[in-house]
């Protein structure tokens, strides 16, 4: 089992009132599952998401990562594992703007401590496999958003994470880009085995999971 | 050991790619860049400035090898409850120190004051200061000999000159074994050229020594001072031995006058060591214990040059945090994709770095620039230190420690953002975010009040001085030195000359110049004089033409008359000693000599003058008496220029007048006036130096300001942009945008303007002559920091506000 959540609440208070973003939530994710997580605005997809990736914290329950209890953990083994293991992929791409494609997909590496000539490596390696050799001197804002998401998604497989979150990852991209990065998706689950967890309002995207979970007002339905 | 160097050498790609980062995003904001590194640059270069003038103050005397060994000898009397402190010195006390206590001292030398006089060569004739000194002296102060020997004192008719001095008499001549003529009567043999005591030192202007034997045997007061406690006229400089201290000194000597010399001990002298490490700083007394001095204007300065560092440093946080927005986005991809807080807190560290390193160098050309304007200013000759190791060494902490004030709050501000806030896009900084930077402007803009109040307090304090009646018409008067054997005898001759010549309307001799007061004499009783009363009177011996030649008013009872044969006996008194030695009625009065023994004929009070300024401008004016000059003491020809023709006519009148009776002496002259005006140049220099350094404070802030309006017009764009579709005015618009600044800025005022009057009121205290604070002083520097306020503000405001609202309302 990779993660496992158990009895998660979050809640914030407003004017006196307790507003739950999260209510008991239960769920298990093994390794090689493709997840869709769906839901109207506001019930909850994103928070949930944050949470698994740890950027979030919760008011109550566990979270099991790798059999790492992370509730428990401190803010900066928290980060070490999730550094090691996750890789997000954002709706509005959310690269560096001041970095190149090359430095945007090797700043991750960096941040790990890997060697100069093994970041050369996967960073080559990954503008090979995404076909973005011609753009790696580019800037994000020379790129069409379908190919900013392309560096988006090699930007969170690089350092070879278990675990990819995914928020909206086509919201913003037509639906001949959208279709290519949902390939991508699949692909990669499929001959790579990396774990996939989507948040999408299309019934189209969903269908390339192998499990969808409905959200509703922060509740499992 | 590996992985460390695996992990130093990847600490160092980071610090890299940081630099990398932060240099784009200079580049990307030249705006924001160039208000940044300009400001930060600005403020280094006045720090680094005042580094080096504070240097510079600090190292005075170091050319002394044994500075801090060396001591001038210090007497402290008191008089009337007064105690007085100075290195002025009696004969006695050198014999009774080489009898009872030479074991303390390594060196210890008699030395003259430093005098103008005539050195001549062949033809050439000079004019240079110099000192009588016995003959370790050169071996005391460390002199460098270039030619001649060390030991140049040993014969009486020796003089040793300083390299500039031999160059200008001799040229390129060896001037060693040559005869010059000393005061255009002595003949001197040069025995030795020491290299000049350079300008940042004491001793610095004596141009020459000549043993002091030679002293003794020109003049016979001097002989006869050699049993005289009471004739404080000499110097005595001293170096100690090893094992000994200045205090372990003082403490074995400071009764030595007062047991041997048993009338001496009413006044209570106590005699002490100044050392050499305090003379230039810590030379001030009040009332026998040494109080500071020109180290005040260290720490003044001091704090000038943090608190402009801080305005500049100011502006950096508050710029940086006020675009934490834009940087926000890029905290949280970067703590998302695996950064820890820490080594956000390092890149942003790395940029604030790069930043005050362009900032350093940029300093350091502004530096450069002005250097010399500074030098003239300061009346200093700073060189830059370029081959100074230590200087460097400094710089670098410098540049890390001003990195560190400017960038640790924004590094640790905008590294503590959370990502899940900033990447949804919803980040706004809360409504007290702004706070910290409201603070930080609030301080800046109290600062720059409190530097213009101060500023223009100073230069109240100087106008107010400087406007003070002298008592007599200092323009158009001009002064000769009569430093000669040479002009003995010839007064008569030279008034009649000089008057005949048309260029001067009167002229007059007196034994000290116009501005100062050479001597100072007690010893004297009169009717109803107190019991016990210690007098202690200004002495100037006079021509009978002296108040004609100055316009000094006589108030009471009449000038000088040759007609009278009996003047030669008569006194002139100022209003001030009428009252200090209690005669209502002066005129006709009798001042006796109260020496026992041997008493001088009484002097007869015949008139009461208008007390002039011959000291400072900001002291009362002390109590004197003029004397009719009977031994041909005059030290100068004071003379009052014909005011029907140009100064330029009457000098050359006077210097051909002059040549022809003295063709040996060189002629110099000072007007009198710009000699007054040196009384004030010590404030003057501070009063510019502070407003300058104001200047640029305010300069400073207002470049901090700006860049914050324009972040905030950006910021709000889009809310002006839907105020202007609803109606808004230009107007309203400036109004609302402006209006947040100019609450800063009124609350700075109200908590400078208590501070600066505290601070100044003190520092007026000192100054017995001074100026009254004014509440229009405050309520002007208050007005001005608005209006420049107001510009800095306006000139952001309305271009946000004249611009056009669809633009800015349809980026969404």
């Amino acid at each position: 089992m990779l993660l496992q959540l158990k009895n998660i609440f979050k809640w914030v208070n407003s004017g006196g009132q307790r507003i739950f973003l999260l209510k008991d939530i239960n769920l298990e994710v093994e390794e090689g599952e493709f997840i869709s997580v769906m839901g109207p605005s506001g019930s909850g997809k994103s928070t949930l998401l944050n949470v698994i990736g740890m950027l979030d914290t919760f008011d109550e329950g566990e979270y099991n990562f790798l059999d790492e209890s992370v509730h428990t953990l401190k803010e900066k083994h928290r980060s070490n594992l999730y550094k090691e293991y996750i890789g997000f992929v954002f709706q509005s791409y959310h690269l560096l703007d001041d970095l190149t494609v090359q430095e945007n997909l090797e700043m991750p590496l960096l941040y790990k401590k890997f060697k100069g000539s093994e970041r050369k490596a996967m960073v080559a390696d990954m503008l090979d496999r995404f076909n973005i050799v011609g753009k790696k001197d580019l800037f994000p804002a020379q790129l069409s958003g379908g190919q900013q998401q392309l560096v988006g998604v090699a930007r969170a497989l690089i350092a070879n994470p278990k675990l990819i979150l995914a928020d909206e990852p086509t919201g913003n991209l037509n639906s001949q880009q959208s279709e290519e990065i949902m390939q991508l998706f699949k692909k990669l689950n499929k001959e790579e085995g990396v774990t996939i967890i989507q948040v999408t309002h299309s019934e189209k995207n969903a269908a390339y999971g192998s499990r969808i979970i409905n959200l509703l007002d922060g509740r499992k339905v | 050991m590996l992985s460390v160097v695996a992990a130093s050498k990847n600490s160092s790609i980071m610090f890299k790619n940081y630099l990398k980062i932060a240099w784009r995003n200079l580049l990307k904001n030249k705006g924001y860049t160039l208000i940044n590194v300009g400001g930060l640059a600005l403020g280094m270069a006045v720090t680094l400035i005042i580094g080096l003038w504070i240097q510079d103050e600090l190292s005075y005397n170091s050319y002394f090898k044994n500075k801090e060994k060396i001591a001038q000898i210090f007497q402290s009397q008191t008089f009337n409850g007064e105690t007085g402190t100075g290195p002025a010195i009696p004969r006695p006390l050198e014999k009774a120190l080489r009898d009872g206590y030479s074991d303390n001292f390594e060196h210890l030398i008699m030395c003259s004051w430093t005098n103008d006089h005539y050195l001549k060569y062949g033809e050439k004739s000079i004019s240079r200061p110099g000192n009588y000194m016995q003959r370790v002296g050169p071996e005391l102060f460390n002199l460098e000999i270039i030619k001649g020997e060390r030991d140049g004192l040993r014969e009486i008719n020796s003089i040793m000159l300083s390299e500039s001095t031999a160059n200008a008499l001799f040229g390129s001549e060896d001037p060693i074994g040559k005869t010059i003529k000393v005061s255009n009567e002595h003949d001197m043999n040069v025995s030795a050229v020491y290299k000049d005591i350079p300008f940042n030192n004491s001793f610095n202007d004596t141009e020459f020594i000549i043993p002091w034997e030679k002293y003794l045997a020109n003049n016979e007061w001097i002989r006869n001072a050699e049993d005289q406690w009471g004739n404080n006229s000499f110097q005595m400089f001293v170096q100690i031995v090893d094992n000994t201290t200045m205090a372990g000194v003082t403490n074995k000597i400071k009764d030595v006058k007062k047991t041997l010399n048993e009338n001496s001990a009413e006044f209570n002298p106590q005699i002490f060591l100044f050392p050499m490490e305090d003379w230039h700083l810590r030379g001030s007394f009040e009332n026998g214990k040494q109080v500071g001095g020109r180290i005040k204007y260290v720490w003044l300065f001091g704090i000038i040059g943090a608190f402009v560092l801080l305005l500049a440093c100011i502006n950096f946080m508050n710029l940086s945090t006020a675009r934490s927005e834009k940087r926000a986005k890029e905290v949280g991809i970067r703590k998302s994709i695996g950064s820890q807080k820490g080594q956000l807190v390092y890149q942003f560290l790395s940029e604030s770095f790069l930043v005050v390193l362009f900032a350093f160098v940029l300093a350091l050309v502004m530096v450069l620039l002005s250097l010399n304007g500074f030098n003239e200013l300061s009346r200093k000759e700073i060189s830059f230190p370029w081959a100074n190791g230590k200087f460097w060494l400094v710089s670098l902490g410098f540049i890390l420690f001003t990195s560190l004030l400017a960038g640790s709050y924004p590094a640790l501000y905008l590294s503590s953002f959370r990502p899940v806030d900033v990447l949804k896009g919803s980040f706004k900084a809360g409504k007290y975010a702004g706070l910290p930077r409201k603070i930080l402007v609030v301080l800046q803009f109290t600062v720059s009040v409190a530097f213009i109040i101060g500023t223009v307090i100073v230069m109240q304090q100087i106008n107010y001085a400087k406007n003070r009646p002298v008592g007599y018409d200092k323009e158009g008067l001009i002064q000769i030195p009569t430093f000669s054997q040479d002009f003995e005898g010839k007064y008569d001759l030279m008034r009649s000359e000089f008057i005949g010549s048309g260029a001067v309307v009167e002229m007059s001799t007196s034994s000290s110049p116009t501005t100062q007061i050479w001597s100072n004499r007690s010893g004297f009783t009169w009717e109803g004089k107190p019991e016990g009363f210690q007098e202690d009177l200004a002495w100037t011996e006079v021509s009978p033409e002296y108040a004609k030649s100055l316009n000094l008013k006589i108030v009471e009872g009449r000038d000088f008359s040759r007609e009278y044969a009996t003047d030669s006996l008569g006194v002139l008194i100022n209003e001030t000693a009428k009252k200090y030695l209690g005669m209502p009625d002066p005129v006709g009065k009798l001042l006796k000599d109260d020496d026992e023994e041997d008493p001088g004929p009484p002097l007869k009070i015949i008139g009461v003058v208008q007390d002039m300024i011959t000291q400072s401008p900001y002291e009362p004016v002390k109590q004197g008496i003029y004397v009719y000059d009977r031994f041909n003491n005059g030290s100068y020809y004071n003379l009052r220029l014909n005011p029907d023709q140009s100064a330029g006519q009457n000098l050359a009148v006077v210097e051909r007048v002059f040549k022809e009776h003295f063709p040996d002496i060189p002629f110099e002259y000072e007007f009198v006036d710009s000699q007054y005006g040196e009384k004030f140049a010590s404030e003057e220099r501070i009063g510019t130096l502070s407003g300058v350094f104001t200047a640029l404070a305010i300069l400073i802030s207002c470049l901090g300001l700006f860049g914050l309006t324009s972040f905030v017009a950006e910021q709000r764009k889009k809310e002006i942009g839907v105020r202007k579709v609803l109606g808004a005015s230009i107007f309203n618009v400036w109004n609302m945008l402006s209006k947040d600044f100019l609450k800063l800025v009124i609350i700075s005022c109200f908590i400078a303007v208590p501070i600066a009057y505290f601070i100044m009121n003190g520092w007026l205290q000192e100054y017995p002559y001074r100026v009254v604070l004014k509440w229009w002083i405050f309520a002007l520097a208050m007005l001005g920091a608005l209006g420049v306020t107001l510009l800095t503000v306006s000139f952001q405001a309305i271009k946000a506000a004249k611009a056009n609202p669809v633009k800015s309302l349809r980026t969404e």
